[in-house]
């Protein structure tokens, strides 16, 4: 495999991918902080599909089963994320239904499609666009925790309504599911190595 | 497309004219690779050179930020975690939400969250907000305390190295600003339902977590390790 010229790689340099030392490729720790050193993420592609993949399962019960369970007086209500939404909507609590929106289904569905996208882009070793494919991998890195918004309300909803006693809150399966496809689209995108977007067609265009 | 590539690279070095591009050709020796630097998103080689207080680098290809050159750093970031080391006690000691009836206020404490999700059938949950929300916020302001102050001492220390790889390591899953803005929304869902009682620890979290992001984004992840190496080859 060839590298662009003027990249680290192309002069037999790896980086480290922790303190970003520069170490000759073939050496398997870095001298300076002792973690493994590897020229790129080869199987990255894969890895993130995979990964992707089984976000992409777990959105569906994420959204198709009640995130919680409002009991009161023995009549029990099931919310799914949209009810939820639809229903701050209704309230005329706009910003809550807004944020809520945008952090649970804007950020995970965008952030899905993104690293779909930018893996595909890799795979078939695209060499355009590369500035707006790194933009648009930065913020997918960078919203990423900002989904676990609906995991945290459920949980504290879920304490306190517990504290008062007057009705039960139950969480739904679906949080578990959600905060699957959080952790997963984060795995995904930390594991995917930005730099391959910019190996591609080298000799072509240097 | 080559047009685009170089008119990128033209931009940006001659905005901030801090890293430029090593000539091809000729092999690189030790100390050359030592005062060289990777761009760790495209993989450009780039030649380091010290910045002045204020300066970033950023790289000519891609344009990834390659280092921040804070005043003080290190003591500012010393003076964040100091800050969050006195609202942690409070935030986890203190009462954080609850209600009140009939004069008597039944609150819980951040810690006692985690243990009524645990015992009420939602484990899963009560571990994302043990992990997530109280054990590490503390563990990564301990790794900021543990790597500044040795390095502004300029001593070195046998933790600095496993501290440093943990705390970049463990940042992405920070989340307490997350969490503080969740708390937020849950607060507007039940206020519809009843009167809830905000404590005082509601309010030290936000301090801490407003710390410890002060603390760790002053801590520049190039110009650590740089200090790192100041003071472990002495």
């Amino acid at each position: 495999m060839s590298f662009p010229a003027g990249t680290a790689a192309a002069r037999d340099l790896a980086s480290c991918h922790t303190c970003w030392k520069l170490v000759a490729v073939g050496s398997p720790r870095c001298p300076r902080c002792n973690a493994r050193v590897h020229l790129r993420a080869h199987d990255c592609v894969t890895r993130t599909v995979a990964l992707l993949i089984t976000a992409t399962i777990l959105y569906i019960p994420a959204n198709l089963l009640p995130i919680m369970t409002t009991e009161t007086l023995g009549v029990s209500q099931d919310s799914t994320i949209m009810g939820g939404v639809v229903l701050f909507w209704k309230m005329g609590s706009y910003p809550i239904a807004g944020i809520i929106f945008f952090a649970s289904v804007m950020i995970p569905v965008g952030k899905m499609l993104a690293l779909f996208a930018l893996s595909w882009s890799v795979w078939r070793k695209r060499a355009t666009q590369r500035h707006q494919r790194t933009v648009l991998y930065r913020i997918t890195e960078f919203v990423g925790k900002w989904s676990m918004i609906d995991v945290f309300v459920v949980a504290v909803m879920v304490a306190l309504i517990r504290l008062g006693g007057v009705l039960t809150i139950q969480p739904g399966i679906a949080a578990l599911a959600f905060a699957g496809v959080v952790a997963f689209t984060m795995v995904a995108a930390q594991g995917f190595d930005s730099r391959l977007i910019w190996d591609a067609g080298a000799g072509e265009d240097e | 497309m080559l047009m685009a590539n170089e008119q990128g690279m033209g931009r940006h070095s001659s905005l901030r004219n801090s890293t430029s591009v090593p000539k091809d050709g000729m092999e690189l020796t030790k100390d050359q690779i030592d005062r060289q630097i990777a761009c760790h998103e495209c993989d450009a080689l780039l030649d380091l050179k010290p910045l002045t207080k204020g300066q970033r680098a950023v790289c000519p290809r891609c344009g990834g930020l390659i280092q921040v050159a804070r005043d003080d750093h290190l003591t500012r970031a010393l003076a964040f975690a100091i800050s969050g080391l006195l609202l942690l006690p409070i935030a986890n000691a203190y009462p954080f939400l609850g209600f009140e009836r009939g004069g008597l206020e039944n609150m819980f404490r951040l810690p006692q969250a985690a243990q009524i999700l645990f015992q009420n059938d939602a484990q899963f949950l009560g571990i994302i907000i043990l992990v997530l929300i109280v054990v590490l916020p503390a563990v990564l302001l301990a790794l900021v305390l543990g790597l500044v102050i040795p390095l502004i001492r300029g001593r070195n220390a046998p933790w600095l190295i496993p501290a440093g790889r943990l705390l970049y390591g463990m940042n992405t899953w920070n989340m307490v600003e997350v969490f503080v803005l969740g708390v937020i929304v849950s607060l507007v869902k039940i206020m519809k339902l009843a009167t809830v009682v905000i404590g005082i620890s509601f309010w030290a979290y936000i301090g801490f977590a407003l710390c410890l992001i002060g603390a760790i984004s002053h801590l520049d992840r190039l110009s650590v390790w740089q200090a790192i190496d100041r003071v472990s080859s002495r």
